[in-house]
C-alpha cells in the first residue's frame, strides 16, 4: 500500500495544457457535438474508428485479456454514443472526455471482477457532469424568465425549439418529438445540451 | 482555508484509477471542496488522455475488423441517450442536535446506522475494499479521541465542523494522512463529521488490546 504524505499546500499548475497539434482535436470535438446534436452516425463511425484500436490497446494492458479489452471498447464507446450530450467542449478536449469515460468504465469492470457486484460507483468518484451546489432548472421570477429568453436567442435554432416546447409550451418530450418529427432521444439530447449551455451562460453572469 | 491536500502522487493515482475505491472517494470529496486540486486533476486527465489517444489525422487508416463493424452497428442501432446524472443531496442526522449534508460522492453509497459510544459515533461505509475500511465518524462538541498511534495508516477528511490536535486546527476539506510516525489526540469544540479510511489489518488485532480498547474497535 502507498504511504503518501499529504501536501500542506496546493500549488496550482501554471500555463494551459493544450493537446499536441497533430491530434485532430477539432475534428474529434465536432464529431462529438454532431453525435450529441444530431445523433450523427457517420460522425460516430469516425470516433469509433479513431478510438476503438487505442482503447483496445489500453484494455489489453489493463486486463491482460483480449476479451476484456473488447468489453472495455464496447462499454466505453456505448457510453460515448449515449452520453455525448454531456461533453462540453469549453471544458476540455474530446480526447480528455473520452479518456474519463474509458477510465470510469475500466474501474467499474475491475471492481466487478473483484467483488462480483454491479455497483457502478465510478460516477460517484469521477462525476461526468459537473454539478453545482445550486443547480436547478426552475425559473423563479419574471425578470429571470426575461433574461432566460435573451439567452435562449443565442442558442442554435434546433435547441431553442426544444427548450421552448418543453418549458414554455409545457409539451412532453414525446409530443415534441412527434411534432418536430425527430426521435425522442434527439429531443432529450438537444434539451440537455441547451440547458447545459444556458446554465453556463447564466453561471458566468451570476458569478 | 484548507491547508492539507492529497499529495501529487495520490492525485495521479486517483486520475488513472489505480487508487483503492475508498481512497478514491476521499479524493473525490476533497476535490468538491478544493478548486486548486480539482484543476490539477483536470490537467492530469488531459495529459493521460494525450498519452493514450494522441495520433495525427494522417495515421488513421486502420481497417475495422468485421467484429468492430458489427459492434459499431449494434451501438448506433439504439438511439436512446443516458439521462444526466444529477445526485440528490443526502442529509445524515446523527442525533437530534447534529445533522449534516453529505458530499456528493457519498450521496449514493450506502452506510450503516450510527453506533455511539459517548461523544463518538461511527457509521460504516458500504464499500468493499480489501483491507481498507471507510467510515463516517462524528465527534460531538467537546469530544475527543483518546491518544492513539497508527500501525497502518489512517486517512481523515474533515467534512464539516472543526477539530484540532497537537499540530493545529483543521477545517472542512482538510485531507490528513497519518501513519505510524504520528501520534495525536483530536479534539473538537463544536462537533465535527469526518470521512475516515483505515487499513484495518494491523489495527488492534490482538484480542487483549481490543478488549482494553473498546473505542478502538468502534472507530476502526
Amino acid at each position: 500500500m502507498v504511504s503518501q504524505q499529504p501536501a500542506t499546500r496546493c500549488e496550482p499548475n501554471t500555463g494551459n495544457y493544450t493537446a499536441m497539434p497533430e491530434t485532430p482535436s477539432k475534428e474529434l470535438a465536432d464529431a462529438l457535438s454532431a453525435v450529441a446534436d444530431k445523433r450523427d452516425k457517420q460522425a460516430f463511425a469516425y470516433l469509433f474508428a479513431y478510438f476503438s484500436p487505442k482503447i483496445k490497446r489500453f484494455g489489453i494492458k489493463q486486463f491482460n485479456s483480449d476479451a476484456q479489452a473488447m468489453e472495455l471498447v464496447q462499454e466505453t464507446l456505448t457510453s460515448v454514443w449515449r452520453k455525448a450530450h454531456l461533453y462540453n467542449n469549453d471544458k476540455g478536449a474530446a480526447t480528455t472526455w473520452v479518456y474519463t469515460v474509458m477510465r470510469n468504465a475500466s474501474f467499474d469492470m475491475l471492481r466487478k471482477m473483484k467483488s462480483n457486484k454491479e455497483e457502478h460507483i465510478s460516477e460517484d468518484i469521477w462525476p461526468l457532469v459537473e454539478q453545482h451546489a445550486n443547480s436547478d432548472y426552475e425559473f423563479s421570477d419574471h425578470l429571470e424568465t426575461q433574461q432566460i429568453k435573451n439567452y435562449l436567442d443565442k442558442l442554435p435554432q434546433a435547441q431553442r425549439d426544444v427548450v421552448k416546447g418543453v418549458y414554455f409550451q409545457d409539451m412532453s418530450q414525446e409530443q415534441l418529438a412527434e411534432q418536430l418529427n425527430i426521435p425522442v432521444g434527439t429531443v432529450k439530447s438537444r434539451l440537455r445540451l441547451a440547458l447545459q449551455k444556458l446554465r453556463n451562460e447564466m453561471g458566468d453572469r451570476h458569478d | 482555508m484548507i491547508k492539507h491536500h492529497p499529495s501529487d502522487a495520490l492525485l495521479a493515482q486517483y486520475c488513472n484509477a489505480s487508487l483503492p475505491a475508498s481512497l478514491s472517494v476521499a479524493v473525490a470529496i476533497h476535490l468538491e471542496m478544493c478548486e486548486c486540486c480539482h484543476a490539477k486533476v483536470k490537467r492530469l486527465e488531459a495529459q493521460n488522455a494525450e498519452l493514450i489517444f494522441a495520433q495525427p489525422q494522417s495515421a488513421i487508416d486502420e481497417e475495422l475488423s468485421a467484429d468492430a463493424m458489427s459492434l459499431l452497428a449494434a451501438i448506433t442501432e439504439n438511439d436512446d441517450v443516458d439521462d444526466v446524472y444529477e445526485v440528490q443531496p443526502q442529509t445524515v442526522a446523527i442525533t437530534k442536535q447534529y445533522s449534516y449534508q453529505l458530499p456528493r460522492a457519498l450521496a449514493r453509497i450506502p452506510h450503516s446506522k450510527f453506533m455511539q459510544l459517548g461523544k463518538i459515533s461511527r457509521s460504516r461505509i458500504g464499500l468493499e475494499d480489501g483491507a481498507l475500511r471507510s467510515s463516517l465518524l462524528h465527534i460531538a462538541a467537546g469530544g475527543e479521541i483518546p491518544e492513539h498511534t497508527h500501525t497502518g495508516f489512517e486517512l481523515t477528511l474533515l467534512l464539516d465542523g472543526e477539530f484540532s490536535d497537537e499540530e493545529g486546527d483543521y477545517v472542512a476539506g482538510d485531507f490528513m494522512w497519518l501513519d505510524g510516525r504520528h501520534q495525536h489526540t483530536p479534539i473538537t469544540k463544536d462537533g465535527c463529521l469526518c470521512y475516515t479510511v483505515v487499513s484495518s489489518a494491523l489495527h488492534f488485532n490482538k484480542g487483549l488490546s481490543k478488549l482494553l480498547n473498546p473505542i478502538g474497535s468502534l472507530i476502526y
